[in-house]
Formats: structure tokens, sequence, C-alpha cells
């Protein structure tokens, strides 16, 4: 299959996939477009659509979590920043896209904790 | 001035924008891509982020002795100007 078949493949098949769990592409088609051309070519040399900004670190069961898309993974993280680590997805309520900032693991995990402190 | 050095992937928009962010504050710059560096670089660039942070997201940003990971030019600024 060709690149611009499988990229189509790929949007249609995520769609129904990120529907559910109350994501959508974003509504940044460049960016959506460029993100979707580099999973085929991620898939075309690692074997599966990984995400285009997480690195992969060699050991199967966390590279697998990696694999587009891969919200149900990270999923309490995601729906904090509204957005996929990338930015294909978005919350379906977004609007835009640009008012949504990265927030790394790290920091997600300490203001998280800080809440669960906030509630003793 | 504060050394700069940020790992990237050739695949990601957010490491190509928090290049360029760099490249139009004028702020000197180190970069290197994880996916195209060689075992050792990448072994390298593994341990540094995973001593930083669960998990291996990029751009991961480095100003001196502090780390930033994702694009977030308020936080770049900040630490470049403190």
């Amino acid at each position: 299959m060709d690149s611009g078949k499988r990229k189509e493949k790929l949007r249609e098949m995520f769609s129904k996939v990120v529907d559910p769990l109350g994501y959508k592409f974003s509504p940044d088609t460049e960016l959506v477009d460029f993100l979707l051309e580099q999973e085929v070519k991620i898939e075309k040399e690692k074997g599966s659509p990984f995400c285009p900004c997480q690195g992969l670190t060699g050991d199967r069961e966390s590279d697998m979590k990696l694999v587009c898309p891969c919200i149900p993974f990270h999923r309490e993280h995601y729906d904090a920043m509204k957005r996929c680590w990338c930015g294909l997805y978005v919350h379906k309520d977004v609007e835009d896209p640009d008012s949504l900032m990265q927030i790394s693991l790290q920091e997600f995990l300490e203001s998280k904790n800080k809440e669960c402190l906030s509630w003793e | 001035m504060k050394k700069v050095v940020i790992y990237t992937l050739s695949t990601c928009p957010w490491c190509m924008r928090a290049k360029k962010f760099f490249r139009e504050h004028d702020i000197p710059f180190e970069s290197i891509e994880y996916d195209k560096a060689d075992d050792d670089t990448k072994k390298a660039i593994k341990d540094d982020c995973l001593a930083h942070n669960s998990e291996m997201s990029f751009p991961f940003v480095k100003i001196d002795d502090d780390v930033v990971v994702g694009y977030n030019p308020t936080k770049y600024l900040k630490l470049l100007e403190s």
C-alpha cells in the first residue's frame, strides 16, 4: 500500500478507536497530516505506528504502550492536558489546540500528589 | 550564557518548534536526534531522559542543569532569564 493510502487508512482506523475514548483528531489539520505521515514512516521502519514524539527504549512492553493511539496507556496524564503527547488527538470539546500545553509526566504526577495531599 | 542542549526526534513537530524558538531568540544550542543517533549516543540520551522522567518524551530541553520536557516557550524563557 502506498504511503498516502496508508495514511488515510490509519486516519480512518484511529478515528474509530479514539471516538469512544472522548477524543478527536486535532482541529490543526496541518499538524494531523504531518503526524500521520510520520507514523506511516515509523510503521514502515519499526513495524508499528509508534508515537512520533516519544522515544522507543527497546523494552517491548513499554514500547508497545506508545503505539498510536496510545491514549489508553496514558489516560490520566492525557486527560489532564486535554490532548495526547504529540497533539494528534485532543478532547472532543477542544476547539483551540494551541491553547493546550504539553505537561511532562513528572509535573503531572507532582500536581496529582499535591492534590491528593490537599484532600487529606 | 546558559548552555542549551535539546534532545529531539526527527519525526516530532514539537521538537522542530523548540529548535525554531531558540533559533529565533538567537540562543545557541546543541541538538541531538535520538532516533538517528548511534547506539552509544542513544544509550546516553536514554539514561539522561530516564533520570529526569519515567518516560522518553520529546523535546527534552536542558538549560544548564534544568530540564524542560515538552515544548514550553514560557518555561524556556523563564529559565534563560533566571
